[in-house]
């Protein structure tokens, strides 16, 4: 479909300053084969490059900051990256009204530094965030430890603006906290991968930042750790998130660390943390309070760093034991390192395609995921080669979503210029 | 009246006693709590099991007749009121909880199950459904789902959509499609989410999955009475934004008290107040005491005459009562109640609540507020006598400059009752053609022959040019692989 000079074409459309190509695309994109990387500064200018995709057949991949390179798997190669980057204007931030509209190229550092003087701020802590968008983080609505208190990405995004594959401008949703006007394009949207449209604008609703934030962190072998997040899991205590860590995976008694946190008043706070170590029989090895909790966990949104694979296991979290254990024969592989939300049943591995090759870790992700289904959870790529994903398949089970699914997809991009792709 | 060949398809699929067409019988299902609004439908099924709705789904369809899914009838939106001879497919029988998960909090149950009941089920184990819509005792799930519903708590907890981890529905060309499940890990577009919310016009959820949450170890219950009812207003975005998060921080204005000081429900609120303030904290012990003395100071601030706090579940419920009893209580001053349901920025509340008082006035009107506060949601009710041509004309005009009010804020036309047939014209106030467009065009993705629930949500002259272009490509695909639960 793409011919060699449509994406010219598309880049001619914005100034020269706005435009990367080259080996400087590539770079941008993590070296990833790309024609090039445009960098609109308005919605006008997004609509005007997607309606132009259109018209040349030239297909495009949304982006944010591109901190997550081949994040959602790009359909192929080449394309044109749509970055929001530019778009990073706030519109509206009413502090007593907690919620804020801003550019989908917002930045998270930006963000952060205009709550904090309010007390405020926006507990999405998916992979990622932390360095990205806003944009790319309701774009990508993968769900951090926090869910377990304030709810997935798509539970605190109320409105967005987003240009869809077809070029339309849709204003969906509002800026108040409970809309239930017509139906929930905004939940649709949200995790949608830029596979629908390229969200140019988000409404959220934002939080009160508690009084006190303190994690405390247990140490220990795998199993004992287990069975200190099943006391936590038991625990009718508000917990805000809890995090387990395995730092050499596959090693026997492999060294573990579950990082709990707590949030709320210092008061509260405190007591939580005291009856909750008494409740599971166990001390924690140290206790972070107040930025130091803070920097410990956002420092997880970047857990993943650079990795070339990234394997994303879930089911109901009662099951986390044997998730554990499968994600740890993949990490066995790939040298790889686990992260678990004890909460909300979601183990992440990363690691690199080991020395055996493509067919052996192809293989074995392959019996794992029959494994996770066996037991209704299911298993993501987040990243792989594209020789590893090509044999496993991005998703399994439910994946690629069904026949409404591409429905819903030939509904907002009929010419499919968008090839970035939802799980 | 529907074809004989239907009635007896439907008693064959669902039994005898499932299938009502007598038309003394039919007026119960004439309209729902918001009565303005009476149709008769052609005929009620009442199906027991996910495979009798989509039998009874695929023979009502088959005749070329539309279908209107209800549950307890208690929304407020005229959603489940069946136009032109439609049919109902009822969930009052698919009442069974199917499971309780208390390892991982959750259920699994039918859409028929009451909302209080549900909670009463879980509660041996520690656990609660946290949307609590003022109609829980009666509404049912299966309603919250399709309407999104709130609640007072909804302030703290979030409303249904956060809690819907799965579902199965019947689509309208009786395909069962499973949607989500096991928690909220499914991959690809939130479906769910989707479907939730979206009043019966995707088709009906037969099995559903939801998310539960500990009972909460302590509770703080306060009531502010205020002389000036922007007073209130004023103490509910001061506490919003000095960092408390109440469970729930609920509004019930002057007319409102009197209404129900005057009825059987009295609670005990002053008479002569022009607002009444219900703030409540929940979690555990410790701290709890320490935010209830805080938000109390902000109402003191804020003017309030008087703070009342509630020292056991006795005074706590009494405090309450004036609240939950509300909407009962206003059937003593008119026979006819038109219940808004606009959200606005909680900034907003002080100078909405005076514009809102200002139109009654101008228009004649009794118009009581009770809302939830906390969350920005009003529901002004327009008090009236239908039988009375001037007044119904005059609660329109009034009605209608609340609403494009409410928009002019920055707010929105519904934050909880739903759009179904009573906002359906509104919704142009809020969106424009291309996203009154982009609605049919996902509303015809699950239903392109518009079998379900026709007639809401979106106005029919805002409708596209039939087909739109992603039928035109999908035609040849069936709607979804039968079977194929994903």
């Amino acid at each position: 479909m793409s011919t060699a000079t449509a994406p010219g074409a598309l880049a001619g459309l914005l100034p020269e300053s706005r435009v990367l190509t080259g080996d400087a695309a590539s770079q941008w994109a993590g070296d990833r084969e790309v024609e090039a990387v445009l960098f609109p500064a308005d919605t006008d200018e997004v609509q005007t490059l997607i309606r132009a995709a259109n018209e040349t057949g030239t297909g495009l991949l949304p982006a944010g900051a591109g901190s997550w390179p081949g994040a959602g798997g790009w359909t192929r190669s080449g394309g044109v990256i749509v970055s929001t980057a530019r778009l990073d204007s706030v519109f509206h931030y009413e502090p007593a009204d907690l919620t804020l509209t801003a550019g989908a190229g917002l930045g998270w550092r930006k963000l952060a530094a205009l709550l904090e003087p309010n007390g405020q701020w926006l507990p999405m802590d998916g992979p990622g965030a932390g360095e990205g968008t806003l944009g790319g983080a309701v774009a990508c609505g993968v769900p951090g430890p926090l869910r377990a208190r304030y709810g997935a990405p798509r539970d605190n995004v109320l409105g967005l603006e987003v240009v869809t594959g077809e070029g339309r401008l849709l204003r969906i949703g509002g800026r108040v906290v409970k809309n239930v006007a017509g139906y929930d394009l905004v939940r649709l949207f949200t995790g949608s991968r830029g596979s629908l449209g390229v969200i140019t604008r988000v409404s959220v609703r934002l939080f009160p930042r508690p009084g006190a934030d303190v994690t405390m962190v247990f140490e220990g072998g795998v199993g004992e750790m287990l069975e200190v997040a099943r006391g936590v899991r038991a625990s009718a205590l508000p917990v805000a998130a809890a995090e387990m860590t395995v730092r050499r995976a596959g090693a026997a008694g492999g060294e573990s660390q579950l990082a709990v946190r707590v949030l709320g008043g210092r008061e509260e706070a405190d007591e939580v943390c005291t009856r909750l170590a008494a409740g599971i029989g166990a001390a924690p090895g140290t206790t972070l309070r107040g930025g130091e909790s803070e920097v410990f966990h956002r420092r997880r949104t970047a857990w993943e760093g650079r990795s070339p694979l990234v394997v994303r296991l879930a089911a109901l979290p009662g099951r986390l034991a044997a998730v554990m254990g499968w994600a740890r024969e993949v990490a066995a592989r790939t040298g790889g390192r686990l992260a678990a939300d004890v909460l909300g049943g979601v183990v992440r591995v990363k690691g690199s395609p080991a020395d055996d090759g493509t067919a052996g870790l192809a293989g074995k992700l392959v019996s794992v995921r029959r494994e996770v289904e066996a037991v209704g959870g299911t298993m993501t790529l987040s990243r792989a080669p594209r020789e590893v994903a090509a044999r496993v398949g991005w998703t399994g089970v439910g994946g690629g979503g069904g026949p409404l699914a591409r429905k819903l997809k030939s509904l907002f991009d009929p010419c499919r210029v968008l090839r970035s792709r939802c799980p | 009246m529907i074809p004989a060949t239907l009635t007896r398809s439907l008693v064959e699929i669902c039994g005898r006693d499932a299938v009502i067409v007598d038309e003394d019988r039919l007026l119960v299902y004439e309209s729902d709590a918001l009565t303005a609004y009476r149709h008769r439908p052609g005929a009620v099924v009442l199906p027991r099991t996910t495979d009798e709705v989509r039998d009874a789904v695929t023979a009502i369809a088959g005749h070329g007749l539309p279908i209107v899914p209800r549950g307890a009838g208690t929304g407020l939106s005229g959603g489940a009121v069946a136009l032109n001879g439609a049919v109902v497919v009822g969930t009052a029988r698919m009442n069974r909880i199917l499971e309780i998960d208390a390892a991982n909090r959750r259920a699994v149950l039918q859409p028929g199950v009451i909302n209080a009941e549900l909670s009463a089920a879980a509660r041996p184990h520690g656990l609660y459904y946290a949307p609590d819509p003022s109609s829980q005792t009666t509404c049912t799930i299966g309603g919250n789902v399709a309407e999104n519903s709130g609640g007072p708590h909804c302030l703290k907890y979030g409303v249904t959509s956060r809690y819907v981890t799965g579902l199965t529905v019947v689509l309208p060309d009786g395909t069962v499609a499973k949607l989500g499940g096991q928690g909220r890990e499914a991959p690809g577009y939130d479906l769910v989410g989707l479907f939730v919310g979206s009043e019966g016009c995707f088709g009906i959820a037969t099995e559903i999955e939801v998310g539960l949450l500990p009972l909460p170890e302590d509770v703080r219950t306060l009531l502010g009475i205020f002389d000036r009812i922007e007073d209130s207003g004023r103490a509910v975005s001061d506490i919003v934004s000095a960092g408390l998060l109440p469970a729930a921080m609920e509004i019930i204005d002057g007319p409102t008290i009197r209404a129900v000081e005057d009825s059987v429900f009295a609670a005990g609120y002053p008479t002569d107040a022009e607002a009444a303030l219900v703030i409540e904290f929940d979690g555990v012990a410790a701290g709890l005491d320490g935010e209830a003395e805080r938000a109390a100071e902000f109402c003191g601030r804020a003017g309030a005459r008087e703070v009342r706090s509630a020292r056991d579940e006795d005074e706590r419920l009494a405090l309450w009562k004036g609240r939950k009893k509300a909407f009962g209580a206003m059937g003593r001053i008119a026979p006819d109640l038109l219940v808004q349901d606009a959200t606005v920025p909680r900034t907003n509340l002080p100078s909405i609540l005076k514009g809102i008082s200002e139109i009654g006035k101008r228009y004649d009107l009794v118009v009581a507020n009770v809302f939830h506060a906390g969350d920005g949601n009003l529901h002004p009710n327009i008090l009236f006598d239908r039988r009375d041509r001037n007044e119904l004309e005059r609660v329109e005009r009034a009605s209608k400059e609340i609403m494009q009010l409410c928009v002019d804020s920055g707010g929105t036309i519904t934050g909880e009752h739903g759009v179904g047939l009573d906002k359906k014209h509104h919704m142009p106030l809020i969106y424009g053609a291309a996203e009154l467009d982009a609605m049919w065009g996902v509303r015809r993705v699950f239903d392109p022959a518009g079998t379900m629930n026709p007639g809401k949500v979106l106005p029919e002259d805002t409708a596209p040019e039939w087909p739109v272009a992603g039928e035109v490509r999908d035609a040849a695909e069936p709607m979804i692989a039968a079977g194929a639960a994903p």
